[in-house]
């Protein structure tokens, strides 16, 4: 008798911890999504939806100014596969060590009316495998 | 036939050996299955038994234990005696890198990383192969293990010679190599990854001893036999140590995310960070469900679960990191090996599940949920959640995917809510499902290290009620003191509260009887705690009390960073050489700081650089510079050096309590060590701590 009131309990602690982080996770996912996109994804996409994104894309040749007066960086956006689809980036912020042309990035943030993106974050890929830098 | 081509041959002849002795030893134990009896049942049965009386899976494992250490050999000389031709050594070293760091470059690419994982499974398994214990075990369970381990070493075998030889060679001969990496050229980084895979290999014997034993026994293990006993003797020390050494490595990539990378932080819940705490979470709750099995003979079948689950995640993990299957900040190639890894994670978490159902049931139902048993069981299960969730918010686009993929047969009440675009979860999302459980561990701390195991009828038992009482005044009293202090986030209020209230009780508990500290279980036990009691506190205040300042300040100017002063006193450039012949290592700026608080008190000095390597030249690369403080601890990044107007721009951040994360996990890390001994004296600490089973 007394062992079966015992798994009862454990099963009704388990449904109670269970249904509280039930809550957490399904209120942190309508809170907490944003957009995933690449840059062609994310030009098919109204202005206006893109109020909280991370973009994928590799940073365009042309372009590359640093902010004036303050940390930070604006650029192009280049598309991984199609290079042709671009986006102005516009970053203020220390810029990170790898930052360079032709390297992959990933900005969040959102799209301004005029159409430039606006990155809180700026992030460049490590990637595991150094080209000697001549090469490129 | 060069060096190399006969490396790659062992390694392949390694994978032909292995998976033959598999079937052999499969097809053997099958006809056994099938004639219920032992010995041979046909002729061919015959022939397969006098086989296996030589013990073949154990010379198999010796022989892939060598092979691996011999290929291991080749590919060091290869990066010792800088051998371009072979393109993994061409690829990840140069002349100019120190012998040091050609020797670490082993394990700078994914192949070397592969091959430095299998090496150290198969080492284990051949230590284990000639140990006593091995010897011990009943033909059965000997034979099952054989199975197990040489499919595993089957498959890592594969993986070297299809998917990431490292010894492939390139069709010239460069006159240079690539050079490693400069964010890898440090300390932090060049132990991070082995420890992490040698915590990865690690699980994988016990998982595989723990399951033989399962399948060689269906009847029923003996809890408590020969055969458990020495068993279990085997797997505890071999879980604690990999739990150790995966515990270090996660800890060392965070702190060298927040000395080398120098964006400030320490922890960014990448998909490559969440992927290494999946097996993190796995062995933590086994570590304390194990506890149950120990000393009171309970959730056997739980356990062998939970050990095999360890090193699914381990392989789970591998396949995250490297398949590309979710974005990341970390661009691994893509060499095919995601596939198999996946594949062989199913595989292994299919067997992990099925298997111990065929085990009969032995133990008995748990204590009540109040018990010590319920508080180790409510701990597994925070952590297993902490775990999952992690494993879905990393997932979550692939999730999504699937299930756009598959909306057309799903209700449409739940169709309609599908996003159309790829979504994923932002950084905030983790903190606001992981923290609070996690806190909940701290909770659950300020009650565990009193826990007796039994209550007397009628009554909850603890060792000092007293201090019990003192340590939940404590938080209470805590609480309301952080909150006048201006702590208002909740979680992080609860976290510091508890945190500092268990470390007393802690303390408190070793001080009242100072004997605890001889007594190995308590001491490991409640230590590791401790440490995770600081790290809690630590990520508490310096999570979300982070104060992050950029300042653009010319020669002798000064800015303002929160409550502290920054003057940069002087800007340097220079040259740092390495080696005796004076090679020019990396060329590099310096801002000196000169840091004192608004009242004008000198609090420290800071220097850092930003270097740029030779072979690197159009990138640079920071070094950060802290004033270590067990209180605020300032962090300063030089960004850059404006040449025209010789100023310096300067990322500087106040982290408040961030050391007590690296103090409290050096602790967790060690002090599961101290139980390493304990071994001898298992079968008497049974006898003393062992009360007859709950009626």
């Amino acid at each position: 008798m007394r062992k079966k009131s015992g798994k009862r309990l454990y099963l009704a602690a388990l449904l109670l911890f269970l249904s509280g982080v039930g809550y957490l996770v399904i209120s942190g996912i309508s809170e907490n999504s944003v957009y995933f996109l690449n840059v062609s994804e994310a030009l098919a996409l109204p202005a206006e939806k893109l109020q909280a994104a991370r973009l994928f894309g590799t940073v365009g040749e042309e372009g590359i100014a640093r902010l004036e007066n303050r940390p930070g960086v604006r650029f192009q956006l280049e598309d991984k596969e199609n290079t042709s689809r671009t986006l102005w980036v516009e970053y203020e912020g220390p810029v990170p060590d790898t930052f360079k042309a032709g390297a992959e990035v990933i900005v969040e943030g959102r799209l301004e009316p005029q159409s430039s993106f606006r990155a809180q974050t700026l992030m460049t890929k490590c990637p595991s495998k150094y080209r000697k830098e001549n090469r490129s | 036939m060069t060096i190399y081509a006969f490396a790659s041959a062992l390694i392949r002849c390694g994978f032909f050996f292995s998976c033959a002795t598999a079937l052999v030893i499969l097809t053997e134990l099958l006809l056994l299955e099938k004639t219920g009896r032992e010995g041979p049942a046909s002729p061919i049965g015959a022939r397969l038994s006098t086989l296996l009386r030589y013990d073949a899976g154990r010379a198999v494992i010796l022989f892939s234990a060598a092979v691996l250490t011999t290929a291991s050999a080749i590919l060091l000389l290869a990066f010792v005696t800088c051998d371009f031709v072979v393109e993994y050594v061409a690829q990840y070293s140069d002349l100019t890198l120190p012998l040091f760091y050609r020797i670490t470059a082993f394990w700078a690419g994914q192949a070397g990383s592969m091959l430095f994982w299998a090496l150290a499974v198969s080492l284990g398994g051949a230590a284990f192969a000639m140990s006593k214990t091995y010897r011990s075990l009943s033909l059965r369970t000997r034979q099952w293990f054989c199975l197990l381990f040489t499919s595993v070493m089957a498959f890592f075998h594969m993986l070297l010679s299809v998917w990431v030889n490292p010894f492939v060679l390139l069709d010239f001969t460069p006159a240079d190599g690539m050079g490693l990496n400069p964010l890898l050229q440090d300390p932090g980084m060049i132990f991070h990854p082995p420890l992490l895979l040698l915590g990865y290999g690690g699980f994988a014997l016990p998982a595989c001893l723990a399951l033989a034993q399962n399948l060689g026994t269906r009847t029923g293990i003996q809890a408590g036999g020969d055969e458990d006993k020495a068993v279990q003797a085997a797997i505890r020390p071999i879980v604690l140590v990999s739990w150790s050494l995966l515990s270090t490595g996660i800890i060392l990539g965070a702190w060298w995310a927040y000395m080398e990378l120098g964006w400030g932080g320490y922890w960014a819940w990448d998909p490559v960070e969440n992927a290494s705490l999946l097996p993190w979470f796995a062995a933590t709750a086994y570590l304390h469900t194990s506890v149950i099995e120990r000393r009171r003979g309970k959730l056997r079948r739980v356990n062998i679960f939970l050990l095999c689950l360890i090193t699914v995640c381990a392989f789970f993990a591998t396949y995250l990191v490297r398949s590309g299957v979710v974005q990341s900040l970390h661009a691994f190639g893509d060499s095919g090996i995601g596939a198999p890894l996946l594949a062989f994670a199913l595989l292994f978490l299919f067997i992990a599940a099925v298997a111990p159902l065929a085990c009969a049931r032995n133990g008995e139902t748990l204590d009540e949920v109040t018990s010590r048993e319920g508080l180790l069981m409510m701990a597994s299960w925070l952590l297993l959640a902490v775990g999952a969730i992690i494993l879905i918010a990393t997932l979550w686009p692939v999730i999504l995917n699937g299930l756009r993929g598959i909306s057309l047969y799903l209700p449409a009440l739940l169709s309609a809510k599908i996003p159309q675009t790829p979504m994923g979860l932002e950084a905030s999302f983790y903190n606001r499902t992981c923290l609070p459980l996690l806190a909940l561990l701290s909770v659950l701390l300020l009650f565990c290290p009193g826990r007796v195991w039994k209550d007397k009828p009628g009554r909850v038992a603890f060792l000092h009620p007293r201090i019990l009482y003192a340590v939940l005044a404590l938080a209470g009293i805590g609480a309301i003191c952080l909150w006048a202090a201006g702590i208002r986030h909740p979680v992080a209020l609860l976290a510091a509260a508890c945190s500092i209230a268990g470390i007393f009780g802690i303390i408190l508990h070793f001080a009242a009887k100072p004997s605890r500290l001889a007594e190995k279980s308590f001491l490991a036990a409640h230590v590791t705690h401790l440490g995770l009691l600081m790290v809690i506190l630590g990520v508490a205040f310096s999570g979300p009390y982070q104060q992050k300042y950029t300042l653009e300040l010319g020669r002798g100017q000064v800015g303002a960073a929160g409550r502290y002063r920054v003057t940069v006193n002087e800007l340097y450039e220079g040259e740092s050489r390495i080696g005796a012949d004076g090679r020019p290592g990396y060329r590099f700026l310096e801002a000196e700081l000169l840091i004192s608080s608004d009242k004008g008190a000198r609090v420290g000095k800071l220097s850092p650089q930003r270097r740029f390597y030779a072979k690197f030249e159009r990138q640079s690369y920071a070094e950060a510079a802290t004033i270590f403080s067990p209180g605020e601890e300032i962090y300063a990044v030089l960004l850059g050096v404006d040449e025209e107007s010789q100023t310096a721009s300067l990322a500087v951040n106040v982290n408040p309590l961030v050391n007590w994360l690296w103090f409290g996990g050096a602790l967790m890390c060690i002090f599961p060590l101290v139980l390493l001994r304990r071994r001898a004296r298992l079968p008497d600490d049974i006898a003393q701590t062992a009360r007859p089973p709950a009626e």
